[in-house]
Formats: structure tokens, C-alpha cells, sequence
């Protein structure tokens, strides 16, 4: 089927489409940027574990079960295939980011680092997808040659959908156990001990370099640097790159000997226990069987979109 | 060399805790690091490790730490040879503070971080327990337990990491330069936290006021060797010593012998505006100034908030005049460093900031203050990212515009002022933390502001390095923003002092009523005095010997 | 330059994630027990490096630097980019959870690439390391955005027209990581060269 559209129907669908969209954004920008003043470069970071300690029924969800209960749900969310039933996986990850009662702000802050990407793939793919016989395509007055794929927006919009759910899954996997425990926890079930260790220890130096690199760039900024795109901003950004890895070569072998001095050998000690009750195995059973339950609707093919 | 020992004979009959017999070590680079070091540590020993830059202190706490595995000569601990891997029992007897708390918290909590030690050592949980409260306890920060390090001020991951090394109950401390960069008030709270400590101690530390009531026998070490082995009281007594291991800090006592009596002009309230920007709504009037030249910076009513909400600046009213010499003190956290920021146009808050008779917008780009106000950070580190002191200082001239012959002689003119001829090929990276300091100040220099501020500039330098950054700083010819909490450097490079207390001015007067100003010590608990009377001390040991 | 969650058909997401934790797999193998603590620090740097954003024309870049992780870490830098990744979904979702697989391969295998290949390039002056720096900065984003591409392409004719504009959008970032990454280098050749030896962060 082939539509052709007027100027009035186009500008309006655009309108209809894109208006919403922006306005989402800006907020979501606003909000998620609240209290920066303009012009400074955007290095804050949070931990991923400040909300550690809560009381929600995630906080309370043994850390094994937790993730096992939760991965399978997001690689089955982002398996899915029809625009209603990610639409369905959006809503349950939204539920669970909202019923760990940890602040909004950190999801938030990871839909809007998605949006460029996800942008890119809404604007891109309805006008680029395969066509298909039978599909719906819409003509845009003066675009003669680029028809738009409504098929393409419904496979857009679905990925936007599965990426978001999956997004709004990070906070409750992550952020409702200290990060030690999440990682002891991805141990016993078999990841080896030293990339969790790794990933304490990236973890820990990620916010003493940002210290570092803000510092830095600080003195960069009151000598007069301002970036451009140009030689000379590589060179100084090279330079400044540079630095900030000698040092953080030079601060390793200073890290590794205070290690040493405390006796390590090798191994981190954890002093960490798990036990998992009845209730545990209950909510993994719970999320596995949610993910079941969508794949199986999704490969049964019985919605329409 | 002198091994004058008071208590030399209970040491000939008693088994040292650690013996090091003629030890030599050599860096795979080639460098003699100790040459023919024998040394006996003995139990409750309180040992002042000092010496210039390079003479070989570091290497010989790696070696006690077993950080290096000891080459020619051997080392006893109880007797016991040491060789090979340490285990974890062998390295717990010594902990070693190092100098960068973020080196040694490499944990994600505090927690995890104090009971990182006990663990390795294979204590029980209740054991591990017990020692993470009461160490987290002893430094007070047990309500920041499950907290990650860099949630902390910096005097906060020091007493951390003290915390740290306690736990592990170790027999001999070493703590490399405990107070650099600590405010007096932090250095205050760590020097009583060593005094309580039991065991054996090694400082090492250029600040040999810190060190004065802490240690009793100092080791000067020169060029890989034990030059002196000596009680401290006698190192410090001997003037002709102090200077032949740049340690002299007399030179510090040269001034401010005078003592004037408290001239407090009373209430912080009271305020007075050079430019007109507004009137307070009351019809009252600000108090018309004095002096009829426009300042050259002028805050008015100036207040500023983190985004957090935390108010770092609260209703700031400021005036700095061309030629000024102005120092800012206050505890740390007092807005030192934030009034900097926002003089500097990186941090901008509300009211009314006037540059040279202008007004700087609170908002938009932050326009061309950088050209005008120069910096030198705290920390050298942080400045320094070019691969040669030429590029560092010719960095900020080229971004004014510069080349050529006037970049050129910007660049060597600077150096010069420093002291830094014939640097300009060298890295900077490789480069004493005196000379990078200096550095830094070329780097501002270079730039020609008119306003220069200086954030802690003796921060972690040697007295000899003090010394010659004195002489460096007393020739220039500029307005200059001191921020310090050294007594002596306050006195001898301003004539204008302003007290920061909680984001606000509470006092704005002459240095010499800030020196003499006793209520100081109970509205901030800038404990100054403590260290002058220290050094009287010092300089009246001086001149019995003298006398002597 | 991340993949998200959801645009790869579940075989090449399983795909990927296999090739990536053998690839993890190996580098932790090859690499010794007491050099992972160092790796992990040194990864916490390039983590923050990959924060800096470059003005380019209404938009900005940020920067990847595969060539030069791979010239400082060698055989060890598929390992670190894994580890950067995983923490840059932790804290940022850049690339979410699913797609790790896929974004670790598209950034850790042209860093060791460039690693290998800035080893025989690098040469001994200081205008070779300038050269060996920018061909590897260069390279490695090329590579990155082809492996990104073929991923795209894989995922079916719907993906064709975004894998065609991801590459094209990359070209300027191209020349600015070439440029940089060449700078970067020149300025450890001169202030730290033992550290572009590729050898990791050992003694």
C-alpha cells in the first residue's frame, strides 16, 4: 500500500511525532542535568552501588538469584521481536526500576545517554529498511525516491522499547546490593573471581581520575585552553591524555605495593555470605517465567505488531 | 658523622626489633640508592627519617616493608634473616603509610578497605569485626564506614587509610610525609592519633616542627647513607646540619618577632562598596570609600552554591586594589579555594563581581578573565601535562595570541624568574616536586596576569625548596591572592589579611593584627601558635648549642 | 559509537558475547595473576579518557583511543577494553548488558590490532611514533566502525542504511582520534617511553 501524503498531513505528522519526542527529551536533559551551570564539561559520575542499601524486595533479593532472575529477563526482553510485547517488557523493567525506590535520576540519566543512538536508528531505518510486499509506505511530499517504512518506525520503535527495558533493568540488578556483594555474588556462579576483583578495583580508581582529569583540565582552562577543532586542540588534548595515563601507570605500581604492604597475595578476601530462602528462588522463578512467557508469545506470533 | 646515643648502652644489650647490616641497593637503572646502611630499630623507638630529596629515605622504607628484595647486606627482623616473598604475618609487623591516601583505599567502603589487612592475615570474622570498629573508631570516621573513599575530604582518606594500617596491628609504623597537605587542624588531629600510637615509629618529613614533639632520635640520611644517627634534639640544634641536608627552616624565624596587640575591627558585618550597583533598599548608603582608585577586583555581596545546595560562598564583599598583597586564610571547607574559582571565572555565583571597574556577567561565557587573573594550584601535578618546560610555559602565551621572538623571550624569562635557566628542554614529569612547583609559577607568569593567586604554594616542599620560593615570590611585582595556612609565609609575602570562616569574610585587616589576632583559634581552630612555640623552642636549643 | 540492547538478532548477540568471553578468557590466561590489579587501574584511566568530548561542528566526539590502549597495554588490552565496557554500562549504559559481547569485540580487536601493528611501526624516532601513533588511531576507529557496520549488516536489510550513515558519521572521528592519538603518543615517547613497549603495566 502506498500513500502519498499532503504538505499538511506531513507537516503535521512530523510535527505530531517529533514535538512529543523533543520535548521528552529536553526534559529528561533538564532533569538529569538540574543544578549544572552551562558550559562545564559533564565528567560526574555516581557509583553504581550509593543506593547499596535499601529495604525495597530487590535490596532484600539474594544477589545469585538476582541475577540470574534478571539477566535471563533482559537478554529474553531484548530477544523480542514484536513492538507490543517490548512494549509489555518496558512496562515490567519500569515497574521494577520504580519498586527498588532508588531515586529516578541514575535511569533517567541512562535513557538519555541511549538517545543519540536511539535517535539515529527512529529517523534512519524507516527510510532505509527493506522493503517488503504488502508494507504500508508513506510518500513525503517532494521526497519522491525516499519512501518512509511504517514497517521500519514499527522495528525502530520496538528496539527503542527493548533497549529502554533492558536500560531501566540496570537499576535493579545493580544498584540494590553493594557492588562487592553483586560481584562476589556473579563469582559463585562461576565468573572468575579475578574479573570481579578487576572490576572493584576499575571502579574505585574510575572516580580518583576523574578527580584528577577535572583537576587537570581546570588549569588547562584557566591558561586560555578552549577546545576547537583544530591541530592544536589535539595536541594539547594528546598531551593531556598522555599525562593522565603516566600518571595513572605511576599511581598502579604505588596501588599494587600498598596492596602488598596489607598482604596480598593474589586473592582479595570476602567476608561475604549468601543464603537463599524460599522467597529468593520464588522472585527468580517469577522474572525467568515473565521472560519465558514473552518469548513464547513472541515466537507464537499472535499480535499483530 | 656523629652517633652520639644517649641510651647507647641499654642498646648494646637489647635485640633490635628490625637490624639492617651494611644493606646496598641498586635500581636495575644503575642508581646507588643506600650504600653500606647499618641500622638497628629498636622497640618503642620514635625515629625522624630525614634527608634531602634523592638520599635514599624511600628506598630504605621499601626495603623494611619488603617492597625490594634486599640485595647486598641482610636484614634481621627479631634476629630472623628476612628473604625472599614476605608472607602476610612478616609484612604485617611493619605498615607503611604512604604519602597518597587514594593509593592505599583501593577498596569500594572503608570498610572494606580497613578489614582488606586483618582478612589477608586470616583472622576470624568477630576478630575482623572488632578491629574494623574500634580502628574506624580511633580515627572517627565510623560513621562513613560503608562509604566509599571518595566520598571523603582529603584529611578524612589520610586518618582512612591510618585506620587501614592499624587494623593490621602492626609492631613498627612508617609514615612517609603524614602532613603534606594537610590544614593545621587535620595535622593537629593526626599528630595526636601518632601519640597515642605504642609501638616503633619511622616519620619521615621535611616539617621538623611536626616532627620536633614527636620523635626522639633522627636519622639524617645523605647521598644512600646514614650521615647522622643522633637524638632530635640535637639535630635541630645544630644549625650548620639542618642547612647541609637543606632542612634549615631558621630562616623562618628571621621576622615576626615583634608582637602587637589584637586590633579586631569588630564586626565582619560591616562593609563598604567602591563601585555603585545597587543600594541596600533601606535608603542607607554604603560607606563611601576611602581610597578614589578603582579596585582592581571587587566582589559585592557575592554568594555561591554548589549544585548539590551546599553554599560555598555566602554574601562575599571583597575589594583587592592594584599592588595588593592579600592572604586568605580559613580551615579547609572554609571557601578558600571556591572565592579563587569564582576570581577565576570557573565557578560563578550570584551578585555582583566587578573586574577593573567592569561588571563580569553572571552568566554566559565566562569572557576573558583567564588574560587577566593568573593561578598556581595546590598541587603541581595537576598543571604540568606538557612533554618539556619550554611547551609548559609557552602553553598559555600562545593561547593569548603569541609567537615567535616575544614567545620566546616570555618563555625564557619566566624560567629565569624562577630559577629554572637552562630547564626549558626538560620533562617536566621527571622533575623534583620543587622544581615542578616553580615551574607551575612560570607557567602563570609567562602569561602576565595581572592578578596572581597562589593556592597553597609550600604545600609538600622541603624548607630548602621553601626557601627559595620565598625569595622567588617576595620579587614579585604584582597583586597577588595568598592562600596558605603557613604563618610564616603569610607574614613575610602580604601585608592584608582576610579570615574565611563557613563561606564568609569574618575578617578583613593588616597581617600584623592577623599574626597577634588570639580569637582566631576559637572561631576556626586555626591552631597557628602551636607551631611558633615550637620553633621558639627550637631556635633557644639553637643558641644554647651556640652558646655552648 | 556503542551498540545498544535489542538491534542485534539474538544469534549474533550469543555469537559475539562467546567470541569476547573467549577472547576475556585468553587474555587472562596469557596475562600474569599479579599484573591484573595494575590492568584494572590502568583501565579506570582509559575509562575516564573515553569522557572527553571534542567539539566537532554543532556536535561533539567522544573519544575511543583504541590505538593507543593497545600500543600502552599490548595483548592485554582486549581484556581491559571488556572490563571499560562492562563498567561503562554500569554507570553509564553506553552499550547496555545484552550487547556487551558485540561492543567488546568492536572495540577490543582492533586495539589489539593496533597494538601488533604499532609495535613494527613504532620504529625508534620520535616523527616514526608520531606516524605509528596516528596510523593506529586512525586504524582502529576504522576498524571499529567496519566491525560495527558488519554487526549492523548482520542483523538483516532493514540495518543496511544505518550501518552505511554509522560509517560515514565516523569519518571525522577518524582524523581527530588519529590526532590525538599521535600526540598522545609523541608525548609518551618523550616523557615516559618504557610505557610503549606494549607490554602492560609490569615492573
Amino acid at each position: 500500500m502506498e500513500i502519498h501524503l499532503s504538505w499538511v498531513q506531513a507537516l503535521g505528522g512530523t510535527l505530531a511525532v517529533a514535538l512529543p519526542l523533543a520535548l521528552a527529551l529536553f526534559l529528561l536533559r533538564r532533569f538529569v542535568r538540574a543544578g549544572r551551570r552551562d558550559g562545564e564539561s559533564d565528567w560526574t559520575v555516581s557509583a553504581v552501588d550509593d543506593h547499596g542499601h535499601g529495604s525495597s524486595s530487590f535490596h532484600r533479593w539474594d544477589a545469585r538469584c538476582k541475577l540470574i532472575g534478571l539477566l535471563l529477563f533482559a537478554f529474553a526482553a531484548a530477544a523480542l521481536s514484536s513492538l507490543a510485547l517490548a512494549l509489555a517488557a518496558l512496562a515490567i523493567s519500569l515497574a521494577a526500576a520504580l519498586a527498588c525506590r532508588i531515586p529516578m535520576r541514575g535511569a533517567l540519566r541512562r535513557l538519555l545517554a541511549m538517545s543519540g543512538f536511539l535517535l539515529m536508528l527512529l529517523l534512519v531505518i524507516p527510510f532505509t529498511a527493506a522493503s517488503r510486499p504488502g508494507e504500508t509506505l508513506l510518500y513525503f511530499p517532494g521526497l519522491p525516491g525516499l519512501p518512509f517504512h511504517v514497517g521500519g518506525l514499527l522495528l525502530a520503535l520496538t528496539i527503542v522499547c527493548k533497549a529502554s527495558a533492558v536500560a531501566l533493568l540496570m537499576e535493579p540488578l545493580f544498584a540494590t546490593a553493594p557492588l562487592t556483594v553483586t560481584l562476589a555474588a556473579c563469582a559463585r556462579l562461576g565468573v572468575p573471581e579475578s574479573l570481579g576483583r578487576m572490576v572493584l578495583l576499575c571502579h574505585r580508581y574510575i572516580f580518583v581520575f576523574l578527580h584528577e582529569m577535572s583537576r587537570m583540565y581546570r588549569s588547562m582552562r584557566v591558561r586560555g585552553f578552549v577546545p576547537a577543532t583544530d591541530l592544536a586542540t589535539a595536541n594539547a588534548v594528546g598531551n593531556f591524555l598522555g599525562m593522565l595515563f603516566v600518571r595513572s601507570f605511576e599511581r598502579t605500581g604505588r596501588v599494587y605495593e600498598a596492596m602488598l604492604c596489607r598482604g596480598y597475595r593474589g586473592t582479595f578476601p570476602s567476608s561475604a555470605t549468601f543464603t537463599a530462602t524460599a522467597s529468593d528462588y520464588a522472585k527468580t522463578f517469577c522474572w525467568v517465567m515473565l521472560g519465558a512467557a514473552l518469548i513464547t508469545l513472541d515466537l507464537l506470533r499472535l499480535l499483530p505488531w | 658523622m656523629h652517633f652520639i646515643r644517649d641510651d647507647t648502652i641499654r642498646r648494646l644489650h637489647e635485640e633490635p626489633l628490625y637490624r639492617l647490616d651494611h644493606v646496598s641497593h641498586r635500581y636495575p637503572d644503575g642508581t646507588q640508592a643506600l650504600r653500606d646502611v647499618s641500622l638497628g630499630l629498636y622497640r618503642g623507638d620514635r625515629v625522624a627519617l630525614v634527608g634531602r630529596n634523592g638520599s635514599g629515605k624511600t628506598t630504605l622504607v621499601r626495603l623494611l616493608a619488603g617492597l625490594l628484595p634486599c640485595g647486598e647486606g641482610e636484614i634481621r627482623c627479631r634476629g630472623q634473616v628476612l628473604q625472599g616473598e614476605l608472607s602476610p604475618q612478616q609484612r604485617a609487623r611493619v605498615g607503611v603509610l604512604f604519602q597518597d591516601p587514594d593509593d592505599q583505599l583501593f577498596c569500594n567502603t572503608l570498610n572494606d578497605d580497613v578489614a582488606f589487612g586483618p582478612l589477608n592475615l586470616g583472622l576470624g570474622e568477630d576478630e575482623v569485626e572488632r578491629r574494623v570498629v574500634r580502628c574506624l573508631q580511633q580515627v572517627g570516621l565510623l560513621a562513613l564506614r560503608y562509604k566509599p573513599a571518595h566520598h571523603l575530604s582529603y584529611g578524612q582518606k589520610k586518618r582512612a587509610a591510618f585506620a587501614a594500617i592499624m587494623a593490621m596491628e602492626p609492631e613498627v609504623l612508617i609514615l612517609d610525609e603524614p602532613t603534606a597537605n594537610l590544614d593545621p587542624r587535620q595535622e593537629q588531629v593526626f599528630k595526636e592519633l601518632l601519640s597515642d600510637y605504642q609501638g616503633t615509629l619511622l616519620v619521615i618529613d621535611h616539617d621538623l616542627l611536626f616532627l620536633y614533639d614527636l620523635c626522639q632520635r633522627a636519622v639524617v640520611m645523605s647521598k644512600g647513607e646514614v650521615h647522622h644517627d643522633y637524638s632530635f634534639a640535637e639535630l635541630v640544634s645544630q644549625p650548620a646540619y639542618l642547612r647541609e641536608h637543606g632542612l634549615d627552616f631558621t630562616f623562618r624565624f628571621s621576622c615576626c618577632g615583634g608582637h602587637h596587640h589584637s586590633h579586631s575591627n569588630g564586626d565582619g558585618q560591616r562593609h563598604s562598596h567602591h563601585l555603585p550597583s545597587h543600594d541596600h533598599g533601606d535608603g542607607r548608603q554604603h560607606t563611601p570609600p576611602a581610597a578614589v582608585q578603582t579596585p582592581l577586583l571587587e566582589l559585592q555581596h557575592y554568594s555561591f552554591r554548589y549544585p548539590d545546595g551546599t553554599l560555598g560562598l555566602d554574601d562575599v564583599n571583597l575589594a583587592v586594589h592594584r599592588g595588593d598583597r592579600l592572604a586568605l586564610v580559613g580551615e579547609n571547607g572554609a571557601g578558600k579555594s571556591t572565592l579563587a574559582a569564582c576570581l577565576l571565572g570557573l565557578q560563578r555565583g550570584e551578585g555582583y563581581f566587578f573586574f577593573d571597574g567592569q561588571l563580569v556577567p553572571n552568566r554566559g561565557r565566562p569572557g576573558e578573565l583567564w588574560r587577566r587573573v593568573g593561578i598556581v594550584f595546590q598541587n603541581a601535578a595537576d598543571q604540568l601535562f606538557n612533554p618539556s618546560c619550554r611547551e609548559e610555559v609557552a602553553f598559555g602565551p600562545q593561547r593569548l595570541g603569541l609567537r615567535g621572538a616575544e614567545l620566546q623571550r616570555r618563555v625564557e624569562e619566566s624560567l629565569t624568574r624562577v630559577r629554572l635557566e637552562g630547564f626549558a628542554d626538560k620533562v617536566p614529569l621527571n622533575m623534583s616536586g620543587g622544581e615542578r612547583k616553580r615551574l607551575a609559577i612560570a607557567a602563570a607568569l609567562a602569561m602576565e596576569p595581572e592578578v596572581l593567586i597562589l593556592d597553597e604554594p609550600t604545600a609538600g616542599l622541603d624548607p630548602h625548596g621553601e626557601e627559595l620560593l620565598l625569595g622567588i615570590l617576595g620579587e614579585l611585582d604584582l597583586t597577588t591572592v595568598l592562600i596558605s595556612h603557613d604563618l610564616f609565609f603569610i607574614g613575610e609575602l602580604s601585608e592584608r589579611t582576610v579570615v574565611m570562616h563557613q563561606g564568609a569574610i569574618i575578617r578583613d585587616y593588616r597581617t600584623t593584627h592577623f599574626l597577634t589576632d588570639e580569637h582566631l583559634h576559637s572561631i576556626n581552630g586555626l591552631d597557628y601558635s602551636y607551631k611558633m612555640e615550637c620553633g621558639t623552642r627550637i631556635l633557644a636549643l639553637q643558641n644554647g648549642s651556640i652558646g655552648a | 559509537m556503542h551498540i545498544s540492547d535489542g538491534v542485534l538478532p539474538m544469534s549474533v548477540t550469543l555469537a559475539s558475547a562467546v567470541v569476547s568471553l573467549a577472547g576475556v578468557a585468553l587474555s587472562l590466561r596469557r596475562v600474569r595473576n599479579e599484573e591484573l590489579p595494575k590492568i584494572a587501574v590502568v583501565t579506570s584511566s582509559f575509562f575516564v579518557a573515553s569522557l572527553v568530548h571534542l567539539p566537532f561542528g554543532p556536535t561533539s566526539v567522544h573519544l575511543i583511543l583504541p590505538g593507543v590502549v593497545g600500543a600502552l597495554l599490548g595483548p592485554a588490552s582486549f581484556l581491559s577494553i571488556a572490563l571499560g565496557l562492562f563498567l561503562q554500562s554500569l554507570l553509564f549504559q553506553f552499550g547496555g548488558l545484552t550487547a556487551l559481547g558485540a561492543n567488546t569485540l568492536m572495540m577490543g580487536l582492533p586495539a589489539l590490532l593496533c597494538g601488533l601493528l604499532f609495535q613494527t611501526l613504532r620504529g625508534t624516532t620520535l616523527v616514526r611514533h608520531g606516524i605509528a601513533g596516528a596510523v593506529c588511531g586512525g586504524l582502529g576507529t576504522l576498524l571499529a566502525a567496519l566491525i560495527l557496520a558488519a554487526l549492523l549488516a548482520l542483523a538483516g536489510e532493514d540495518f543496511f542504511g544505518v550501518a552505511k550513515i554509522a560509517l560515514l558519521a565516523h569519518i571525522p572521528v577518524f582524523f581527530i582520534e588519529a590526532g590525538v592519538s599521535a600526540f598522545a603518543v609523541t608525548f609518551l615517547f618523550r616523557v615516559k617511553p618504557e610505557l610503549l613497549a606494549g607490554g602492560g603495566p609490569g615492573r
